[in-house]
């Protein structure tokens, strides 16, 4: 038998094969990302969801309808790319005028439901998908063997992605779309529809993505998340090239597969993970991209800010010391298990906010900090057998140094990159948890032990432990108030309002930004630490992406940019998972649900709008009041 | 038919803040008429407004009679007003042919891709340059070349000499005259007096979003004193 450089000859043109597959995949649907992106600025969070929808749209048509494989390669995408069709009419059409990031919100809310939806409905294990009949079989080519189907695959999406680069770059379509792109008033100027054509669009790149599933359908097994941690990847893949240029997106498409490839059959154990080193070195080197031209312009439009002042520090205070009594005596009333737990994640939430609501860099991957710290609080304690207060410390420290990091690389892009940026670091802490043998894989580290804090106070005393997590929690709550009313904060809201402006007054605003990005993770990190002492607990769970949605929800429900908003959001999101388990995936549903209805109703969250109905209230003027008054009068007379 | 644009009582808002308030002047067939004023004084926005860009506008804005205020955007083109904008908006990432041949055909009747290359004969060896390689003056002569094969017989020029050599400007100005003996219908808005005098049948002041004074080409040069208050020249 042959090798190369000691790989088996055979293994190593079998992963190559195998990563052009996955490449091919890659390219497909970055592209269709990439061409959606350059239409409507919207981040298509559901390209995953579309993309299984595809696969299980073929696996339908087969098993209730009889229809066949051929049939569902026009038939699928078509379904899916009117459903997509409606979705841009009746939601993301009214998302154009707002920043970016809530379109990535929204659609990443449809992609909860829909994967919520899908999973209830067939499960979340695979469903196998049989290669049609005159695909079977393979040849061989001397070297190794070669399947038909994989040949087919490899050879559509070259045909799909060339045709799809043709129309764009050399059609007088494309060049309505090209023109569109860059100043969608001029093009409808001239007598073109643009409104249609984007709905159009939205619906062709979403049809791409169902096509891949199709394809995808006989080589990977049909199921309700296939889509959702490919996504991850193909974000990756997105950063890696850029989004600017269609040719790009298929380049790095196949590249980033056979990199893949080759570091499986060179170095397996870090194949799920060296998309992303990838990813930060060109983060290192390049940050536009290879392929992209410029770095994103640096702001987009306002959010919704909250027009009323900040109240004066004696109210603050007041309020403060007011929500640490209702806290200290809740167990009176409510079960402190679930106090506890609402606490830890209200704290996640507040840390989350200082960076998405203060400082507007809006992390997809805050869950690497809040479960890597976990797993090391859980080890320090239950390995080193170390007491808790250090475990804590060292779970805490930990985050930090992450968060310094991922956060010295994903600084040099914002809003939406950064967002996709923060997300695939996420996943790569996600696969460096599932594969490290100190983390105890799919199973955790469990029995961790609560121990005697500063060796004298017995923390398995149920008494003990809520006065800690109570004491934890307003300790992290108190230090995100004072930072953010302090000079600090205030430089890091001057930063997200005008990045340039913020720079020409004399701030090194990357510094700022990583100052908070490293608080927040530290603090993430300290809900973590004191998550795995309470809950005994550290699991995947807790570093899934799921659990960076999760933050996002809670932040976003509650009044993202608001003191209370996160912990108002934690306590609902939480009481959710307790008292609506039974529901099992239709939770899932119900958070997606919830965040469209955010994006598209109430931007500032529940605490936000609170806040702008009392200051409304308040400043509507006199001669209102005094004919209301008289209405009043009038109608009791 | 001859076609004429009739503006009337027209006002118009950029989001909270309105910048016209009550612009009435008209256009008839064949002409080519100015509207002058100073930085801010609403030139930009009239044309914008007729070309239905502005998210909220009231008054009307009738063509040959018929009421447009209400159309859609793309509809407007269709009707056979075609639009050349300020700083000429031509695309980066669309070639110069790409450029030239990209808003469609609205009306039978326009000119010919060989016409327009012998009114513009630069554009001829760039046809396959990235539309923003050009100079500013081959590309002020992209943006107009552009809206003259859609058919439309009404032009709205914004500020076509914008920060143009001197020789440039007179090659506008000869093909805007050219234009005028073709039958074209002309909306100029312009800063630069003298190149709007040697143009124009009829000239509109603009100032704080209303039209304060009409003169005829004939009378402009008699009254450029007055104008100077005016235009702050």
């Amino acid at each position: 038998m042959t090798t190369i450089l000691g790989v088996p000859s055979a293994v190593l043109y079998g992963q190559l094969l195998l990563g052009l597959i996955n490449g091919a995949f890659y390219a497909m649907l970055s592209l269709g990302l990439a061409v959606i992106f350059g239409m409507m600025n919207i981040v298509n969070f559901a390209h995953g969801a579309q993309y299984m929808m595809g696969a299980m749209g073929a696996w339908f048509l087969l098993n209730y309808l009889g229809i066949g494989y051929w049939w569902a390669l026009i038939l699928a995408p078509l379904a899916v790319g009117a459903i997509g069709i409606v979705i841009e009419m009746l939601l993301l059409r009214r998302l154009y005028k707002l920043d970016h990031l809530y379109g990535m919100l929204l659609t990443f809310g449809l992609a909860l439901m829909v994967q919520g939806m899908f999973s209830d409905w067939f499960g979340s294990s695979g469903q196998p998908y049989s290669i049609p009949q005159a695909l079977m079989g393979g040849s061989h080519l001397g070297f190794m063997f070669l399947p038909n189907y994989r040949a087919w695959v490899i050879a559509a999406s070259v045909v799909i992605c060339l045709g799809t680069w043709y129309v764009v770059e050399r059609t007088k379509l494309g060049a309505y779309l090209r023109a569109a792109t860059e100043n969608p008033m001029l093009v409808q100027a001239f007598g073109i529809r643009v409104p249609r054509m984007i709905t159009l669009t939205y619906g062709a790149g979403v049809a791409l993505a169902a096509l891949a599933g199709v394809l995808a359908a006989p080589i990977y097994q049909v199921s309700p998340l296939m889509g959702a941690d490919l996504l991850i990847v193909v974000f990756a893949v997105v950063v890696i090239g850029g989004m600017g240029s269609i040719m790009g997106s298929i380049l790095t498409g196949f590249l980033v597969g056979i990199i893949e490839g080759l570091t499986k059959a060179f170095y397996p154990e870090a194949s799920t993970t060296v998309v992303f080193v990838v990813m930060a070195v060109v983060l290192l080197i390049r940050p536009a991209g290879l392929f992209g031209s410029k770095p994103e312009a640096a702001q987009g439009q306002p959010q919704s800010s909250l027009s009323a002042p900040a109240p004066s520090a004696r109210t603050q205070s007041l309020i403060f010391l007011t929500v640490a009594a209702c806290l200290a005596a809740a167990p009176i009333i409510v079960y402190p298990g679930f106090m506890m737990k609402a606490m830890i994640f209200a704290l996640f939430a507040c840390a989350f906010n200082l960076v998405a609501g203060y400082g507007r860099l809006v992390s997809f991957g805050h869950a690497m900090f809040l479960g890597s710290a976990g797993y090391v609080c859980g080890h320090v304690a239950k390995i080193w057998g170390l007491p808790p207060e250090l475990a804590i410390l060292a779970g805490t420290a930990t985050a930090a140094v992450l968060g310094f990091v991922s956060g010295w690389l994903a600084i040099r892009r914002s809003g939406i990159y950064f967002a996709m940026v923060t997300l695939a670091f996420a996943q790569m802490v996600y696969f460096v948890a599932l594969q490290a043998p100190f983390t105890g894989g799919e199973d955790g580290l469990q029995a961790i032990p609560r121990g005697m804090l500063f060796g004298l106070i017995d923390l398995s005393r149920p008494a003990n432990l809520y006065t800690f997590v109570l004491a934890i929690f307003l300790g992290g709550f108190f230090l995100i108030m004072r930072l953010v009313g302090s000079p600090f904060g205030r430089v890091l809201k001057a930063i997200s309002d005008h990045d340039a402006r913020a720079q020409s007054l004399g701030f090194d605003t990357s510094r700022y930004k990583l100052v908070a990005f490293t608080l927040s993770a530290a603090l993430a990190g300290l809900a973590g630490s004191t998550k795995a002492i309470v809950s005994q607990i550290a699991s995947l769970t807790d570093v899934h992406w799921s659990m960076s949605g999760e933050v996002l929800l809670m932040t976003f429900l509650g009044g993202v940019g608001t003191l209370y908003g996160p912990l108002v959001g934690a306590f609902i999101v939480v009481a959710m998972q307790n008292y609506l388990a039974a529901f099992g995936q239709w939770v899932t549903v119900i958070h997606g649900l919830i965040f469209v209805v955010c994006v598209l109703a109430f931007r500032r969250g529940i605490v936000g709008e609170l806040i702008e109905f009392w200051h409304r209230r308040r400043r509507a003027p006199a001669a209102t009041q005094a004919v209301l008054r008289k209405v009043a009068v009038a109608t009791k007379e | 038919m001859p076609e004429t644009l009739t503006v009337g009582n027209l006002e118009a808002w950029y989001g909270e803040s309105k910048v016209l308030h009550g612009m009435d002047f008209s256009v008839r067939a064949g002409e080519v008429v100015t509207l002058l004023g100073r930085n801010g004084a609403g030139k930009t926005t009239t044309l914008k407004a007729i070309m239905g860009l502005l998210d909220k506008r009231s008054g009307s804005i009738a063509l040959n009679g018929r009421e447009i205020i209400g159309a859609a955007p793309y509809d407007i083109a269709r009707k056979g007003i075609a639009f050349c904008p300020e700083e000429r908006g031509i695309f980066a990432s669309l070639s110069v042919r790409e450029n030239l041949l990209l808003p469609p055909k609205v009306a039978a009747g326009g000119m010919r891709v060989a016409q327009i290359l012998e009114l513009f004969p630069n554009l001829k060896e760039r046809l396959d340059s990235q539309g923003t390689k050009l100079s500013g003056g081959e590309q002020q002569m992209l943006a107009l070349g552009r809206i003259l094969h859609t058919g439309a017989r009404i032009l709205l020029l914004d500020e076509p000499t914008e920060g143009l050599a001197p020789v440039i400007i007179r090659q506008i100005g000869r093909t805007i005259t050219e234009l005028k003996t073709l039958g074209f219908t002309i909306l100029l808005v312009e800063q630069n007096v003298g190149f709007a005098a040697g143009l124009a049948d009829r000239h509109y002041i603009v100032e704080l979003g209303r039209i304060v004074e009409e003169i005829p080409g004939a009378a402009f040069e008699g009254r450029l004193g007055s104008l100077k208050n005016y235009l702050g020249l």
